[in-house]
């Protein structure tokens, strides 16, 4: 791993189109600034992990679906279902759904 | 065409109707086109189906039908990639899960889709207010012996 020393108000490049310039240092926090195009993400490392965690834990799911509609059924947002299908659908659920 | 998956066998999907999402998922970066399906009129889930992989399906609802103040942000080059104009609403979906208390679903890491385009992303929300384990139904421990 590469190790840069700097101070406050300065900055990294990476590669032609990543800046990282650090913006205030307080005690044992850094505040960071990010200059980067639209297709790079930028995440703090642990939620990103987190999601990407639940995305693959989710996964695991198999035919439990019933079951879990069947455990929904009562609930509020059954109820507004309902009632927003005796609504009409909205555009945006009619276009998708 | 005909999509093949592990958990409903080959299913029949229209292919205009198809979700893109050109990134993937976080940690399902090769599923760019997923097929939504329906198992019955009535139910608030819906099944995510990828079309590259037979194995890939996660279950997922509409986040405002569980909380009304439900909303997402989108930076401005999120809004430009998914080509949404001002104003324009964008379908949500959220990811949900099962645990052994109820289920949850993912409402840190919404899927956010133009609703005509029907090209999504799935956004990291900076709001701590919403988790990736936020409760939507709570199953008591006797309607959990019930259905084991």
């Amino acid at each position: 791993m590469l190790v840069l020393s700097r101070q406050r108000d300065e900055r990294i490049v990476i590669g032609d189109e990543v800046e990282v310039v650090v913006v205030d240092i307080r005690g044992d926090k850094v505040r960071l600034g990010i200059v980067a195009p639209s297709t790079v993400s930028v995440h703090r490392k642990e939620i990103y992990e987190a999601i990407r965690r639940e995305n693959q834990d989710a996964a695991g799911l198999r035919g439990e679906l019933p079951r879990i509609a069947a455990s929904a059924a009562g609930s509020d947002a059954a109820r507004r279902l309902a009632q927003q299908q005796l609504d009409g659908p909205r555009g945006a659920h009619r276009e998708i759904a | 065409m005909l999509v093949q998956t592990t958990r409903f066998g080959n299913v029949q999907v229209d292919e205009s109707r198809l979700l893109e999402f050109p990134a993937g998922l976080l940690g399902f970066s090769r599923s760019r086109r997923f097929a939504l399906l329906q198992p019955d009129d009535r139910g608030v889930f819906f099944w995510l189906q990828s079309v590259e992989s037979a194995d890939v399906a996660f279950v997922v609802t509409d986040p405002c039908l569980w909380d009304r103040d439900y909303a997402v942000t989108l930076r401005r080059e999120q809004a430009t990639e998914l080509g949404l104009a001002e104003g324009m609403t964008p379908q949500l979906l959220v990811i949900v899960n099962r645990r052994d208390h109820g289920i949850t679903a993912n409402m840190q890491g919404p899927l956010v889709i133009h609703p005509i385009r029907r090209v999504g992303m799935q956004v990291v929300l900076a709001d701590r207010r919403w988790t990736t384990r936020h409760e939507l139904v709570s199953v008591s421990p006797a309607a959990r012996a019930a259905t084991a």
